[in-house]
């Protein structure tokens, strides 16, 4: 607790570092709000300014735009169906569809109230044992541990939005089917490349959410509009009440946990808790069906982890100098232009400065509630702009994304192709959700699984000597074995899902 | 060629064009910028996830032309296929001089084994190598069924196929051939597991996942300081000073293993126009000295050895290294 206030007090009652973290909290906000642009992007632009801060002022800065950054993207994939950057767009596939029923209030409140709470509460966990964590994660899950972790969330994956569960197996098949486009994870080798080098470097994961999300619902509505069937959707500025939050009180904790292991892992990090803890939320709930249309735990699942991945992501860099992804890999660089190296050193000879990142960390996790809320309030006006001029501005913003990613006309493309895919799936009963899981859990898993099989000598029955993949890999098949049962019983009729989509 | 004398060449090449390459470095004052380039964010792709020594070569050198240059220069991590899966990413992007290759040897081995269809030196272009360095074998400190080398080899030969290294690497990489040949030369066959996202493969050894790891000094001088990583042998014929306590090859009684050096070059594409190239080769001699570029070398162990090499001299040194590794694979049988 001493720690705690000493690092309060450094921050708060230094202008200097109240200024940073400000800057910081708005930057990372609009950095992560706007797609193709995230808060890598900022902090990559900022690290060498740094030099000029005070250490402790250089890594709180880049710490606070992690934090709400990891936001910011929230309130365009409500909105707009325009995932500001990966790992918002679980929030998406809940979030929009609550839009469109008139619920955005309750959307963004859920995003905003959970996402501070899953950073909080992953911020507390971070500053009561981050050394014993980081040890206990990376001695716990290796390779097949997390192939297995993996399994288990593409087992539940076709559930999520689709008419029927086989047309969910169909749609994350072809996401694991777009996910094997292009290199090797291992030896190098190039597939379904037919030649062209765009497609020998795998599709960029940006453009195809852009297409799947903005553009195909951009036709979507485009499409009922010209049938006179289109609804605007009512505005809603409602933040949710308490008795809805303390409905979903189990979903919190249990998204929360998931968010914090997963960016505890380093190659992990908040991408994959968002869609893992979105395919928990699956798992867990009563009604499975209700998901991929406009059910707030969607929203909460997603937001609560991908915060929580933040503060768990500090743990393996701080207490053993690993960064997980490249956000953290930025840190390390603002570490040694100040001359130190994050590592189990770091805890002991620069105390002070973890402390106040700790703190930074904490309340800016509190400042997002606060922006949030104003948000809640204002943003959702956006709404009242008439669909017409709304349409051209997300295709105009989806295309800057695709394009501001890598400086390729062809990104943008393979955005509308996407787009049309997307639209003419999502008018067949498949799922984009789906898809988009089975890509990103695809690539992810087909990477941990051949240095499984290297690890196992390529005996996929010693995945069964290791406890954790044991018990991971056997709730996956029991998922899937009652995915399978569902999907017979819906054939003859006695279990039907109605169509969500037009 | 014995593997003896391509290790000579590779040595030789690398001394030859030490003497040359001074007068470049002391050059590049120059700084006007040829049509206003660079005037926005030049992106440097890194073929290897974020945290490994790559990453940490090309963010120190990012913000060094950063401050040389005066527009941002940004990190892009592109990990897969032992750093061939960047290579399809960065061929297809504009030739304008905005995207900037970081490659190792593993390009230079890859042209050698004949798993690219390009020439280096004519249709990739080097600016500057900035980082060349030797590789150690690493163990947790706190593991007891072996402590050093000798015991690590014994324990190898005792539980054959039973103990893993990590490492990285498609076949014919460096780090393939040269754990290959130091199995070779010490009778022993372990498991090899390619971990393309550094991080990964750090905490595989830190974690217990798997029994070694092969690595340079630079990349882990922290886990080494922390005390979560040990170094049990020096890829190097003699020892050097910081590390004179770790037996060297000659002193495993494995000196025939060839010494392959580790080598990270930036990498521009035969396209962009030449007075661009000029611009960032004389751009990277100023970025080198710069103070803390220069701090970031010594902590990474490069004072050790020369290890810059700017323009011409770096494609004298990738052509002369891809034609020892030519002669080495015939040497090994690895190609015709």
């Amino acid at each position: 607790m001493d720690d705690f206030i000493l690092g309060f007090t450094t921050l708060f009652f230094d202008p200097t570092g109240l200024a940073v973290f400000f800057g910081g909290l708005i930057g990372g906000l609009m950095f992560g709000a706007i797609p193709g642009l995230s808060a890598v992007t900022l902090a990559t632009v900022l690290l060498p300014f740094s030099v000029y801060f005070a250490p402790s002022h250089a890594i709180m800065l880049l710490a606070v735009i992690y934090v709400s950054g990891i936001y910011g993207g929230a309130i365009t994939a409500i909105l707009f169906n325009i995932p500001g950057s990966a790992e918002n767009a679980p929030t998406a596939f809940d979030g929009y569809p609550m839009t469109q029923k008139g619920e955005s209030g309750r959307a963004i409140g859920a995003a905003v109230t959970c996402s501070a709470l899953g950073g909080i509460g992953s911020c507390v966990l971070m500053m009561a044992a981050t050394e014993p964590l980081a040890n206990w994660a990376i001695r716990a899950f290796g390779p097949p541990e997390i192939f297995a972790l993996i399994f288990l969330g593409l087992s539940i994956a076709a559930t999520v939005g689709a008419e029927t569960v086989w047309k969910g197996w169909l749609s994350v098949l072809f996401g694991l089917l777009l996910g094997t486009i292009g290199t090797d994870p291992a030896g190098g080798l190039a597939r379904f490349d037919f030649g062209i080098n765009y497609l020998m470097a795998g599709i960029h994961f940006v453009p195809l959410i852009l297409g799947f999300f903005a553009v195909s619902e951009v036709f979507i509505q485009g499409h009922q509009i010209a049938r006179g069937l289109r609804v605007p959707p009512a505005l809603g500025i409602d933040f949710p009440s308490l008795a809805e939050f303390w409905r979903l009180k189990f979903a919190v904790v249990r998204s929360m946990l998931i968010g914090f292991f997963s960016g505890i892992l380093p190659g992990i990090g908040a991408v994959l808790a968002a869609f893992l803890s979105y395919g928990e939320a699956v798992r867990w709930s009563k009604h499975p069906e209700r998901f991929g249309k406009g059910e707030i735990e969607g929203v909460v699942a997603s937001e609560t982890a991908n915060n929580a991945a933040t503060g768990a992501a500090m743990i393996p860099l701080l207490a053993l100098g690993l960064p997980g992804g490249a956000l953290t890999a930025v840190m390390v660089g603002a570490f040694q232009i100040h001359g130190m190296e994050p590592g189990p050193l770091v805890l002991i000879t620069s105390k002070d400065l973890v402390w106040v990142v700790f703190v930074a960390m904490f309340f800016a996790n509190v400042g997002i509630f606060l922006l949030g809320y104003i948000e809640t309030k204002t943003v959702v006006h956006l709404l009242r702009v008439p669909f017409s001029l709304l349409a051209p501005a997300i295709l105009l913003i989806a295309s800057i994304g695709a394009y501001a990613l890598r400086g390729l006309v062809v990104d943008v493309w393979v955005m509308f192709l996407a787009g049309i895919v997307g639209y003419l799936m999502r008018r067949s009963g498949y799922s984009m959700a789906a898809v988009v899981l089975g890509v990103i859990l695809g690539q992810l898993g087909e990477s941990a699984f051949i240095k499984s099989m290297q690890l196992l000598d390529y005996n996929p029955l010693n995945f069964f000597t290791r406890p954790v993949s044991t018990i991971l890999l056997v709730l996956g098949a029991a998922s899937l074995a009652y995915s399978i049962r569902r999907a017979t019983r819906s054939i003859s009729g006695k279990d039907a899902v109605k169509p969500h989509v037009p | 060629m014995s593997a003896k004398k391509s290790v000579r060449t590779i040595c030789g090449v690398t001394a030859i064009i030490a003497g040359l390459g001074i007068s470049t470095v002391a050059a590049g004052a120059d700084l006007m910028k040829p049509g206003g380039y660079p005037e926005r964010t030049v992106s440097i792709i890194v073929p290897y996830g974020p945290g490994g020594g790559s990453d940490q070569v090309a963010r120190a050198w990012a913000t060094a032309m950063q401050k040389i240059t005066g527009v941002g220069f940004s990190v892009e991590n592109k990990p897969g296929g032992g750093g061939l899966a960047a290579m399809p990413d960065f061929m297809g992007r504009p030739k304008d001089g905005y995207t900037i290759l970081e490659q190792t040897d593993g390009i230079i081995t890859a042209e050698a084994a004949k798993q690219i269809d390009f020439t280096l030196g004519k249709d990739l272009i080097p600016i500057c190598v900035t980082q060349a360095t030797f590789s150690q074998v690493y163990i947790r400190p706190d593991e007891n069924r072996y402590t050093d080398w000798a015991s690590f080899v014994a324990y190898a030969k005792k539980n054959p196929g039973q103990v893993n290294l990590a490492n990285i690497g498609v076949e014919g990489s460096m780090e393939v051939v040269q754990w290959g040949a130091i199995e070779d030369a010490a009778g022993i066959k372990v498991k090899q597991i390619s971990f393309d996202k550094p991080a990964e493969r750090y905490a595989s050894l830190i974690g217990g996942h798997t029994d070694a790891l092969f690595e340079q000094p630079g990349d882990v001088r922290k886990y080494l300081e922390g005390g979560q990583m040990k170094a049990i042998l020096n890829v190097l014929s003699s020892s050097p000073d910081a590390f004179k306590d770790v037996p060297s090859l000659n002193d495993a009684n494995i000196g025939d293993v060839p010494v392959l050096q580790r080598v990270r070059l930036f990498w521009v594409h035969k396209d962009v126009p030449k007075e661009r190239q000029e611009y960032l080769v004389k751009a990277c001699d100023a970025a080198f000295k710069t103070d803390d570029y220069q701090k970031f070398n010594q902590s990474k162990y490069m004072h050790l050895a020369r290890s810059y090499y700017g323009g011409q001299d770096a494609t004298d040194l990738v052509r002369g290294l891809v034609d020892a590794y030519v002669a080495l694979y015939k040497k090994i049988g690895f190609t015709k």
